[in-house]
């Protein structure tokens, strides 16, 4: 069996460790970085002296267009609010280019436009500059958006922050938006809807108590909660009676073999907080709970509820399901 | 009457005190899944051993079979393939890296999706793996006018082989629950061995080794039912039918136990223009004449009878991964090797 490596393989985009292996080739290709820190986070961060410019970019591919809770102009512009505001950063301004396959709705486009303009107003973050391609029929599926964006910070929320101690919350359930997206794809009847949303608001609400902050999108908890316990060098057990999916998402993934852990969500984020300040958050965001704490050790575990301690490690590989 | 976790624990740990060393199989994939997601062999006796069986579909597929329907696709023969068996390693590339190379191999979920895809490419054959469970589906598929390569099994002969094979040391079955929600209770009578039918909650299973280390303890032979929920003792008498209209049995090769009579799942004469084995019957018979299997270390073969934990395996870890799999125990969700890989046992 020959390994080949002369190809991109599809595993690489799904968020697990072999994306992971991916983006560190790519960073490795560009050597300049003049006054510019990414220490791999959510952004990039600029020291302005007083303050911190936040730099940020994301390309989005979703099939279908339209979800219950959202389209592809809504997750586009969130993502990249998000992606700023789990580093600590108010968005500033975002640019929105499009690049769309011939023959597409103008209706639909329409419909885009206005959901990204909602959110827009809706966050008070401007759509600034943009850029727009049509390409031939065939050559790309439907539409692919690109969002990048600024924002300012006073202090970086990094990933390196969890200590021993500290709580980990997560602001809502999670899953929501994969789930919705799996059962419009297999035309299952679900009442769920996309959590996809602005998380600005809740999350400068409380950020002198986070100290390690993620939206779990790609690769979803089991992802981003193992880079949080790398990088902070603590491990993380995750508590099985606690755990924030709804009935109607677990059931998706048995059904389709997937592992909830491995759900992305597109307005929720997932923290390390101050243990002595957890009642004040509770107290402030009325969804968030308590899913989990942190530990002294590393890696990401699960309490069962027979208390068992299973580890749970990033997907290697493409969300299949399995068949039986 | 249902207990706790712990009472089950507790009464596990009374009967094993009484007891040896013991070796229970499980002998569905999804068993050996709820055994490590919930780390269940940290909770018992160290004299109670828990091995994964032949229960895995994607894993007992045969090499032969796997470079066989590769063979298909490169002949430009549209194919539907169930995610798992994507990436399972043939001699010389996957199915995977033909889809890389523009082959026409499309991911499906079920038939109706196979069907839906014939619309466009009326000569797409799908891949038929699965046990009594997947099968009814593709028999279905069949009639609907879909053209199959099965290589679909039957189960019980593999538990037969299995008793009979000198080398395996098994005190007690786990006996598959979605096969014998088809199939039903009876057929496992014939197997003089302590068996209990199990669901596929953790607590199922406690209880279902609850019960099996007592009538081990007391040479007690009968099958119990713990699945009683899902499985009858007459199984799906529909799905039982369209197995008998469209396939009869044919001895065929498992990964890991060899060839095991009466267990394939040959297409009827009366559909054969649907059987992609008679369709394309001029190619196969070209392409067997050439064929040597890939010789490998991989120890798949040990791992299935439970001769062997993948630890045991030279490949384990070291060149053998979910991303570059050696053998189809790393390939499969339920696989052993790729179970353990993801868990760390």
């Amino acid at each position: 069996m020959k390994t080949d490596n002369k190809t991109i393989k599809i595993e690489q985009g799904s968020g697990g460790a072999q994306s992971a292996e991916l983006i560190a080739a790519l960073r490795n290709a560009y050597h300049l970085k003049n006054n510019w820190t990414n220490q791999n986070d959510d952004a990039a961060v600029y020291d302005l002296g007083d303050k911190k410019l936040v730099f940020t970019t994301d390309a989005f591919i979703v099939d279908p267009i339209f979800f219950p809770g959202g389209d592809i102009g809504k997750l586009a512009v969130c993502g990249t609010i998000n992606d700023l505001s789990v580093m600590g950063a108010q968005p500033i301004g975002l640019s929105v280019s499009l690049v769309i396959e011939e023959g597409f709705s103008r209706t639909d486009l329409q419909k885009i436009s206005e959901s990204i303009n909602k959110i827009s107003q809706k966050t008070g973050i401007p759509i600034v500059t943009g850029d727009t391609k049509v390409i031939d029929k065939g050559k790309i599926d439907k539409i692919e958006i690109t969002t990048s964006g600024v924002g300012l910070a006073h202090d970086i929320i990094s990933n390196s922050g969890a200590r021993p101690g500290d709580n980990i919350i997560a602001s809502g359930d999670l899953g929501e938006h994969t789930a919705v997206i799996l059962s419009k794809r297999f035309d299952y009847q679900t009442d769920l809807i996309s959590d996809c949303q602005p998380l600005t608001t809740e999350i400068q609400s409380i950020l002198p108590y986070l100290h390690a902050c993620k939206d779990p999108t790609r690769g979803g908890m089991a992802a981003n909660l193992n880079e949080i316990a790398d990088k902070s060098k603590v491990k993380i057990v995750l508590s099985e009676k606690n755990l924030p999916y709804k009935k109607a998402v677990t059931s998706i993934c048995n059904l389709l073999g997937l592992s909830i852990f491995d759900l992305a969500s597109e307005g929720r984020f997932i923290a390390a907080v101050d243990p002595d300040k957890t009642d004040n958050i509770l107290a402030q965001l009325k969804n968030a709970k308590i899913i989990g704490k942190v530990e002294t050790g590393s890696g990401l575990y699960l309490k069962t509820s027979l208390d068992t301690l299973k580890e749970i490690r990033p997907s290697s590989g493409k969300l299949i399901p399995r068949i039986c | 009457m249902t207990l706790t976790a712990k009472q089950y624990i507790h009464n596990i740990e009374q009967t094993a005190a009484d007891l040896g060393n013991i070796s229970i199989m499980e002998l569905c994939g999804t068993h050996s899944q709820t055994v490590a997601q919930n780390n269940l062999k940290s909770l018992l006796p160290k004299n109670i051993k828990l091995v994964s069986g032949p229960g895995c579909p994607i894993c007992v597929t045969d090499q032969t079979e796997i470079d066989l329907v590769i063979e298909l696709a490169k002949y430009d023969i549209p194919l539907a393939i169930y995610g798992d068996a994507l990436s399972l390693p043939g001699s010389e590339a996957s199915l995977e890296d033909l889809k890389q190379q523009g082959k026409h191999i499309f991911t499906v979920y079920s038939v109706a999706d196979a069907l839906t895809l014939q619309k466009d490419w009326p000569n797409i054959v799908l891949f038929g793996i699965g046990f009594e469970t997947t099968a009814p589906m593709t028999a279905w598929a069949i009639q609907q006018g879909l053209n199959i390569f099965s290589s679909h099994k039957y189960f019980p002969p593999a538990m037969s082989a299995l008793l009979a094979s000198e080398k395996i040391n098994i005190d007690g079955f786990i006996d598959p629950g979605h096969v014998s929600a088809i199939i039903g209770t009876q057929i496992f009578q014939q197997f003089k061995i302590p068996q209990v039918i199990s669901g596929f909650e953790a607590l199922d299973m406690l209880e279902t080794i609850d019960i099996l280390l007592k009538n081990i303890k007391n040479q007690n032979q009968t099958v119990v039912n713990q699945y009683k929920r899902a499985v009858n003792d007459q199984g799906n008498l529909k799905a039982q039918k369209l197995l008998k209209e469209v396939f009869e049995n044919r001895d065929t090769n498992w990964r890991g136990l060899g060839m095991i009579p009466k267990s394939g799942m040959k297409i009827k004469a009366k559909y054969q223009k649907n059987d992609a084995e008679y369709i394309y019957r001029d190619l196969i018979e070209k392409f067997k004449k050439t064929y040597q299997p890939r010789p490998s270390a991989c120890r798949c073969g040990k791992i299935l009878q439970g001769l062997i934990t993948p630890g045991d395996c030279p490949l384990f870890k070291k060149i053998c991964t979910p991303e570059n799999p050696q053998g189809a125990c790393m390939v499969s969700v339920e696989g052993t090797c790729r179970i353990t890989y993801e868990n760390r046992q």
